[in-house]
């Protein structure tokens, strides 16, 4: 029997994002697709359930084809089928296993299991049956034993439902699988690599079960009620956990079976080998921007007072009120300096308000300036000095932009920010600083950095050469994309071979 | 950020099992009390109209109150099925404003009867011109009394229920008695029918009272019917099948024929009531155990369930909601079962005290053993009911209307030693198997309300 050929090249697999949410990732990979010309595409798409849905973005024409895979929602299967009974008991120490920190080695089991249903079994028989119902109900008691049973069948079924469909869903047969996060994305790769034994790639751009610990930890209403019978005096797990252990078992079933695991910047690294992912498979590639495009505008040669700008949305995570402090502080050693806020102000409108409130109170009507959204290319030119208060960033794709068309960033200590502005630790020939970083939420020690820059032409001169030059080497988009080029080309001629196993890490239950 | 958005909260915070909860279904006044107030009706015209009033007068008296009970019970039904799911729907959400608007839409929708049972009173029958308006006047009387009471049986006022149906009933006799003696027929059924009318208005006000809303929406009720159709089909079964063994021996050649056209059997038919009579008291204890000890684990449970109880707490009570149902039921078989023995022993006696003939003695045991099987059924049907097994409620009932057909047809063919058995046999199998569905089903409850009887689990 002749093999079957590939739909494609590459599959990539995205969960909840791309093509049909507008954002970050989603135009990461559209770019990355586009800027692929002689690569193939075959899209499979991660969504909560089978909802209207519209395309923002236009399918390049090296995107062979894309399938859908509703995480709520799989097929009914059959009405009658015999062996569930059996199958049902044999899957639960696994399950459990994925509910507890699993990894690969359980993905796997799970695959094995399934193998001579996968064609017919379904809803009906993995979560609907009586059979399965006797599975839950024994789960919930190695589990939870006092909590709330109702919460616990509600998340059994999430959780389960959304294995099950990614592990029993169409799986397009491609040379390499790459994989834009980990969770169901990541899971559905491991899958691949598994049953293909074709390459995974990882790119995470957060750190997926990071989001998920937040997003778990600030959902107060798993623990709502109940609670004083949960956990505290037996010691045993919550809701909570299970959650977050299961997408963990997806994070290092996805890590262990990647035959490349890259993030944007280093500092996200020390998060993946936390969830166990292996050093020696991870690399940087960082997102990159259109170098000629920034390098392209003209320093404003006017006469006009120092200014600077902070770019981005106005939003608390941004951290504007910061900036303002710093631009209070900043008045007083130089009067005449000019403060812009460019971005748009619509999304936290109560937000919004509180910043101009405080602009007003401390009277710095001459100096602040909300200018709403402007066009990079128009601004650029006369900002001197581009500031960053965020609390929280990834990869800040402003601070490269500013410093392609030569303006220095003071950036606080997030993210890859530090990389950006004084390079990474593996820089050689070391190119210098390009601004200063700053601890957070600290507008004395920004306005400082930015003080420097303003009245030190010398110190300005040398900072935007360097982190010009650093935009050149390392992240100009067009070596990115060439890097990722560089990946499929490689891995696509790997022969076929499935990942190995590593020894399961978590505990066996005793019995 | 990567990941979908996948409605964390949305997922684990549901707590929305419940069709069932929002059918806490007071099912069993609904299917028994009709069957109660028919029984005694007619049951009582049988022993007491027959010593003081005119005999073929009697007669037509009592031939269209057997034909207004029984056909406005069919008819009427579905509508009432309807209505009792949509009212405890609305009950649950808390939302019952539109009650009235509902009971005035459901009195209009009876209505549409008019042209039926005015061409049948009023042309193809050959009554008193009299007669013939009481008999329309009383069929609507009598319609409207089986509707309005789905919503006293919402408000769980089974007392005064009660109280109402007994002064009512006996206002209606005393009335009719009283009427009848000077104007025949169309007196007794004027009577009859001020009495019940009197009955009506005490419990529309009772309704009204209760629920002192605006007549909005009066037929919006009516769409339940697709959301429950099951359950509207199986009301039509159930009343035909109560009464498709008379209407099988009313073909008979030897039946009565009043009026030309109103067929009857009396001696079966009379025979069957005072059998039914004799299980009054299995209702009564029925509903005591099932309102009380039944329905406070019947709560429990489902409180339990969304109020986040854990899984040994819900297996505690569903194992007491299987020891109250055997408890119920035992107490039912074992107090009804002593008198149905009684009565059947001393069957000779008692019909010649109440001056009955004592050919009918093999037809009034099987009678009285019969309805003993068919109100334990109507006990395992409510239990169904109560637990919002609607496919297996249908089934039932269509089971007892096609072997209650079937078995009857056969009895008539073998010959007059034969009457009744049909009636009997079908009560026995279908108690047979509505008693296996429950408890098969009552036994794995919670498999049963969190996957399979789960509306918020599609599947």
């Amino acid at each position: 029997m002749a093999a079957p050929k590939p739909v494609a090249e590459v599959c990539m697999i995205l969960e909840g994002t791309y093509p049909y949410v507008a954002g970050g990732v989603s135009t990461w990979t559209h770019d990355l697709i586009r800027g692929s010309k002689d690569t193939t595409f075959h899209i499979v798409s991660l969504l909560a359930k089978d909802e209207p849905r519209t395309m923002r973005y236009e399918m390049p024409k090296n995107v062979t084809g894309i399938s859908h895979i509703f995480i709520q929602d799989f097929r009914k299967g059959p009405r009658l089928m015999f062996g569930v009974e059996r199958l049902m008991r044999e899957v639960e120490p696994v399950l459990m296993g994925i509910h507890r920190r699993g990894g690969l080695a359980e993905v796997k089991a799970m695959l094995d299991m399934l193998a001579p249903y996968k064609n017919k079994i379904g809803r009906r028989q993995l979560l609907d049956s009586p059979a399965a119902w006797q599975q839950l109900v024994r789960m919930y008691q190695k589990t939870l034993r006092g909590g709330s049973f109702i919460h616990y069948f509600w998340t059994w079924r999430a959780l389960i439902g959304g294995l099950y469909s990614v592990l029993l869903s169409e799986l397009p047969l491609c040379k390499v699988y790459h994989a834009v996060s980990t969770g169901y994305a990541g899971l559905f790769g491991a899958r691949a690599a598994l049953q293909t034994g074709r390459p995974l790639l990882l790119t995470e751009h957060g750190i997926y079960t990071n989001e998920r610990r937040v997003e778990i930890a600030m959902a107060d209403w798993l623990f709502e009620v109940g609670s004083s019978s949960l956990s505290v005096e037996t010691g045993e797990k919550g809701l909570k956990d299970l959650w977050v252990d299961s997408f963990l078992t997806y994070s290092r079933a996805c890590y262990e079976a990647a035959a490349g695991i890259i993030t944007l910047f280093e500092g996200n690294q020390r998060l993946q080998i936390a969830d166990g992912a292996d050093r020696s498979k991870m690399w940087v590639i960082p997102n990159g921007v259109d170098v000629e495009r920034f390098t392209k505008i003209k320093r404003d040669p006017g006469v006009r007072p120092p200014t600077v700008a902070l770019i981005g949305r106005v939003v608390p995570i941004k951290d504007v009120k910061t900036f303002i402090r710093a631009a209070d502080i900043l008045r007083r050693s130089v009067p005449d300096v000019k403060c812009l806020m460019i971005g748009p102000y619509e999304e936290d409108k109560a937000y919004y308000e509180e910043c101009k409130q405080m602009v007003e109170g401390l009277g710095l009507g001459g100096t602040f300036e909300f200018t709403g959204r402007k066009k990079l290319d128009d601004v650029l030119g006369s900002i001197d000095v581009n500031v960053l208060t965020s609390i929280s960033e990834g990869q800040p794709l402003v601070v490269l932009e500013a410093g392609a068309a030569g303006v220095p960033t003071v950036a606080t200590n997030v993210g890859s920010c530090s990389e950006l502005i004084y390079g990474r630790e593996d820089e050689s020939p070391r190119l210098g600083p390009g601004g200063e970083v700053t601890a957070l939420s600290n507008p004395r020690a920004t306005a400082a950095a930015i003080r420097r820059l303003i009245t030190d032409q010398d110190w300005h001169d040398k900072c935007a050469h360097a982190i010009r030059e650093r935009c050149k080497v390392y992240y100009d988009q067009r070596s990115v994309e060439q890097a990722y080029g560089d990946l499929y080309t490689q891995l696509s001629e790997v022969p076929d071979q499935a990942p190995e196993i590593p020894e399961p890490v978590i505990e066996k239950e005793a019995g | 950020m990567a990941g979908i958005g996948f409605e964390l909260r949305k997922l684990a915070r549901r707590d929305d099992l419940m069709g069932v909860v929002a059918s806490l279904t007071h099912a069993s006044i609904v299917s028994t009390g009709p069957w109660i107030m028919t029984v005694l009706a007619l049951g009582a015209i049988d022993i007491i109209g027959l010593r003081w009033l005119d005999q073929e007068e009697m007669k037509v008296f009592r031939i269209i109150v057997i034909y207004n009970f029984c056909f406005s019970l069919v008819a009427a039904g579905p509508l009432m099925m309807i209505a009792t799911r949509y009212l405890a729907d609305r009950i649950y959400e808390k939302k019952v404003t539109e009650t009235p608007g509902m009971l005035v839409g459901g009195f209009i929708v009876l209505l549409i009867q008019i042209p039926i049972a005015g061409w049948f009173y009023g042309v193809f029958a050959a009554l008193d011109p009299a007669v013939r308006i009481a008999a329309i006047a009383n069929y609507f009387v009598i319609s409207f009394i089986w509707y309005v009471g789905i919503f006293l049986s919402a408000l769980r006022d089974f007392r005064s229920i009660t109280i109402g149906f007994a002064v009512g009933m006996s206002s209606a006799f005393a009335v009719a008695v009283l009427l009848g003696e000077r104007w025949g027929a169309a007196g007794m059924l004027t009577g009859f029918s001020l009495g019940l009318a009197l009955l009506l208005s005490i419990q529309v006000a009772r309704v009204l009272v209760e629920f002192p809303y605006g007549f909005v929406r009066p037929f919006a009720f009516l769409r339940a019917a697709r959301k429950y159709w099951e359950l509207t089909l199986g009301a039509l079964f159930y009343n035909l099948a109560v009464w498709v063994d008379k209407w099988i021996m009313w073909s008979l050649p030897d039946r009565d024929e009043i009026a030309a056209v109103m067929v009857s059997y009396p001696l079966y038919d009379a025979t069957m009531f005072m059998a039914y009579m004799t299980v009054i008291p299995a209702i009564a204890v029925f509903v005591l155990s099932v309102e009380t000890d039944f329905f406070e684990r019947y709560q429990n449970f489902y409180k339990d369930v969304s109020g986040h109880a854990p899984w040994r707490k819900l297996g505690e009570d569903h194992q007491e909601i299987l020891a109250s149902l055997s408890r119920g039921l035992r107490n039912v078989v074992v107090f009804q079962g002593c008198i149905t023995a009684f009565v059947v022993l001393s069957a000779p006696t008692l019909l010649s005290m109440i001056g009955v003939n004592l050919i009918g003695l093999g037809m009034f045991r099987l009678g009285v053993i019969g309805s003993f099987f068919h109100v334990l059924m109507a006990f395992v049907s409510v239990i169904l009911a109560y637990f919002d097994l609607r496919r297996k409620l249908l089934f039932v009932y269509f089971l007892l209307f096609v072997t209650n057909t079937v078995f009857s047809l056969i009895s008539v063919q073998m010959g007059f030693a034969y009457y009744g058995y049909g009636f009997f046999l079908s009560a026995l199998v279908t108690l047979v198997v509505a008693y296996a569905l429950a408890a098969w089903s009552v036994g794995r409850l919670p498999y049963l309300t969190f996957i399979a009887n789960n509306p918020s689990v599609k599947g």
